[in-house]
């Protein structure tokens, strides 16, 4: 059994974040980290290559600048290998851009399952991964709280807002996780200095075929613009002057609440 | 080294991720309350796969005390392979919020594992030490008694009778970290031979002993200034009958200096081992303090922006600049095979305690009213600075040691 998990590396969402002022995006120059979102779907791979009783976790990321901090985490918690694609000519792409660029490399491995997060914690468009399944020519279900494998079909529990849907379908496939479907393990301290020594492939957009398709060059979405969001508005202070109860009813019917 | 390795910083992120998880929303238990720490510390062993790593060692340091071969030492041309970073990174991390749980940890690892391991027979290696190793047992270390702690080993009153092939155990311990819980006891005593030696000149024995045996007794946990979450205790003897089998090395011939030297060579690991739960405490003081220097207002303004503040801010980065260069200095040397020396050791346990004492202090200050309610934390660390100027050493045994040590050099 192996499984592909797309991975985003971020920047520390705890560190004060900056937007470029030409062209919008989130600045990337610093160390990045593994998603907080992916780490479940590194888990979910990992839970059930060990269940499979054999096979390989092999992470899938695109990032500036060779960045592999994000990576390392993953390698750290047991995935076997990781492939990396890192090129200047990626800078500015879309959403569309970045499936492509995953599908070219995930179809290198050609694996059993390909996992991801339902979006990054950055970016928040939470189209890639379907995307992804599209240029593979894969079957795609979203929003996993549960996976299972068995007779060459998954299995998913798929999170609605009033439960859930179990929905199949064949492998290979492509399958987005929610945070919370499994707990993610902490790298063990073995795990973290095996990680260094663990292959991460470099590629370029080349080595992809996919020159001028990506990147800014083949972007067909732009941010005009960004504004700031509204400032909250401070809430209503209600003195008690023995009616307070009845105040506090009164709001509570405005919002339909009671 | 002037900054954390990749490698060095992963385990430290790992660690941080956990602690914060893990530890933070238990600081109310464990600091005010009167939860043990032992669980977390058993969940942060297996979490992080240190206790497999220590059945590893385990296993290594038991097939080379069987053949004979030397210990591990650290020779010129064999450094610890980086594995003094990678124990101290915890310890600091752990400092940010309960560096009791690091002194709970320490003394049943490092310190009755460590003897265990060190003095014991292969036979008593693998009666005890493995289990202390992976933290199936809580060890204790009973040194210090009532009339003698800095002058624990001539001061020591504990006696070990001969009686026949076995031995008869009295004495009374005190500050005994893990005391109340242990399941393990390294217990030093004084060996009565029936001859007219002075207590103090008397060879010191050094014995381990069960929980539950008859005759010995151990207290509840004291209570004390702070750090409340190593649980301290008092341990009483009264006609303690052992084998010799309990007899760590089962001879009482003095090879690799006996229970004197047995009590002496951990000096080294225990002083780097404060310099490190000091940097913890400073970087979380320091980061406690900035924070709310930048948050509370007074007159209109951050209070940041008024100098006896910046001073305290200031005061504390040299501390932290200090303490970190020590600590990266101790982990550089034993990945290079050496060690420091009783005087830099000394050193480095004086400064670090000293700079943690007051960081914390200057914390409380800076916060003012709120500095003096467990709400804000500073007090807290400030209570459990406090023990680093006193144990392992205090401030003034490390001034003699430092003295010594430069004293008895050839001029």
């Amino acid at each position: 059994m192996n499984v592909v998990v797309c991975v985003k590396q971020i920047p520390d969402p705890a560190a004060p974040q900056a937007l470029d002022p030409q062209t919008h995006n989130l600045v990337r120059e610093g160390k990045l980290i593994l998603d907080d979102s992916d780490s479940y779907g590194v888990e979910m791979a990992l839970q059930l290559a060990e269940q499979a009783g054999g096979g390989e976790v092999t992470i899938v990321s695109m990032a500036p600048n060779g960045e592999t901090s994000g990576l390392r985490t993953a390698l750290a918690m047991g995935a076997a290998k990781a492939i990396l694609i890192s090129d200047e000519a990626l800078r500015g792409s879309d959403a569309l851009s970045t499936a492509k660029v995953l599908a070219k490399a995930i179809e290198r491995v050609s694996p059993d399952l390909v996992l991801a997060a339902t979006e990054s914690t950055d970016g928040y468009t939470g189209t890639t991964p379907v995307q992804v399944a599209e240029l593979l020519g894969l079957p795609s279900i979203t929003f996993a709280k549960k996976v299972s494998i068995a007779g060459g079909k998954v299995t998913v529990e798929r999170q609605t807002e009033a439960g859930y849907d179990e929905v199949e379908c064949p492998l290979p496939a492509v399958v987005t996780v929610t945070a919370g479907v499994v707990e993610p393990r902490y790298p063990s301290f073995k795990g973290i200095m095996a990680a260094k020594s663990k292959p991460v492939d470099q590629l370029t957009v080349a080595d992809l075929g996919l020159e001028g398709q990506v990147g800014s060059a083949g972007a067909r979405q732009a941010i005009t613009d960004v504004a700031d969001a509204d400032t909250r508005q401070s809430g209503e202070i209600v003195v008690d002057e023995g009616d307070a109860h009845e105040r506090v009813v009164q709001f509570l019917e405005q919002l339909k609440l009671v | 080294m002037f900054e954390w390795s990749e490698t060095q910083e992963a385990v430290r992120d790992a660690v941080r991720k956990f602690v914060e998880a893990e530890v933070k929303p238990k600081v109310d238990e464990l600091e005010h309350g009167d939860l043990p720490p032992y669980d977390i510390i058993r969940k942060i062993y297996s979490t992080f796969g240190m206790d497999q790593m220590a059945r590893e060692s385990f296993k290594r340091a038991l097939e080379r005390k069987v053949s004979g071969e030397a210990p591990a030492d650290r020779s010129e041309a064999r450094g610890d392979g980086g594995a003094a970073g990678m124990t101290l990174i915890p310890i600091i991390e752990l400092c940010h919020y309960c560096p009791g749980i690091v002194t709970a940890m320490g003394v049943s690892i490092g310190l009755t594992a460590g003897t265990v391991m060190k003095r014991g027979t292969p036979a008593q290696m693998e009666r005890w030490g493995l289990d202390l190793l992976t933290l199936e047992k809580i060890g204790a270390w009973a040194i210090t008694e009532p009339g003698s702690g800095s002058d624990a080993l001539g001061g020591m009153k504990s006696s070990a009778r001969r009686d026949g092939d076995e031995y008869i155990l009295n004495g009374n311990k005190t500050f005994i970290t893990n005391g109340p819980y242990a399941d393990t006891i390294v217990f030093y005593a004084k060996l009565d031979d029936g001859s007219d030696t002075p207590v103090r000149d008397r060879q010191v024995l050094t014995f381990v002993l069960d929980r539950g045996m008859e005759g010995l007794e151990q207290s509840e946990p004291f209570r004390k200034m702070g750090l409340h979450s190593s649980p301290t205790g008092e341990i009483f003897l009264s006609d303690v009958r052992v084998g010799r089998d309990r007899l760590l090395g089962e001879t009482e011939e003095e090879t690799g200096g006996g229970g004197r030297e047995s009590a002496k060579d951990n000096f080294v690991t225990e002083r780097a081992g404060v310099a490190a739960m000091s940097l913890g405490l400073i970087e979380e003081c320091l980061s406690l303090s900035v924070a709310y220097a930048r948050d509370r207002e007074l007159w209109g303004k951050p209070i940041a922006d008024f100098q006896l503040i910046q001073l305290k801010l200031a005061r504390m980065e040299v501390a932290r600049l200090n303490v970190q260069n020590l600590v990266f200095r101790h982990i550089e040397m034993m990945a290079a095979g050496k060690t420091l020396t009783l005087a830099e050791a000394s050193a480095m346990k004086l400064y670090s305690a000293q700079a943690a004492s007051e960081v914390a202090m200057d914390a409380v200050q800076l916060f003012g009213g709120n500095g003096y309610m467990a709400e804000f934390r500073v007090e807290q660390l400030a209570r459990d600075a406090k023990v680093f100027q006193i144990y392992a050493g205090t401030d003034e045994i490390q001034v003699t040691h430092i003295a010594r040590d430069l004293l008895s050099r050839p001029s």
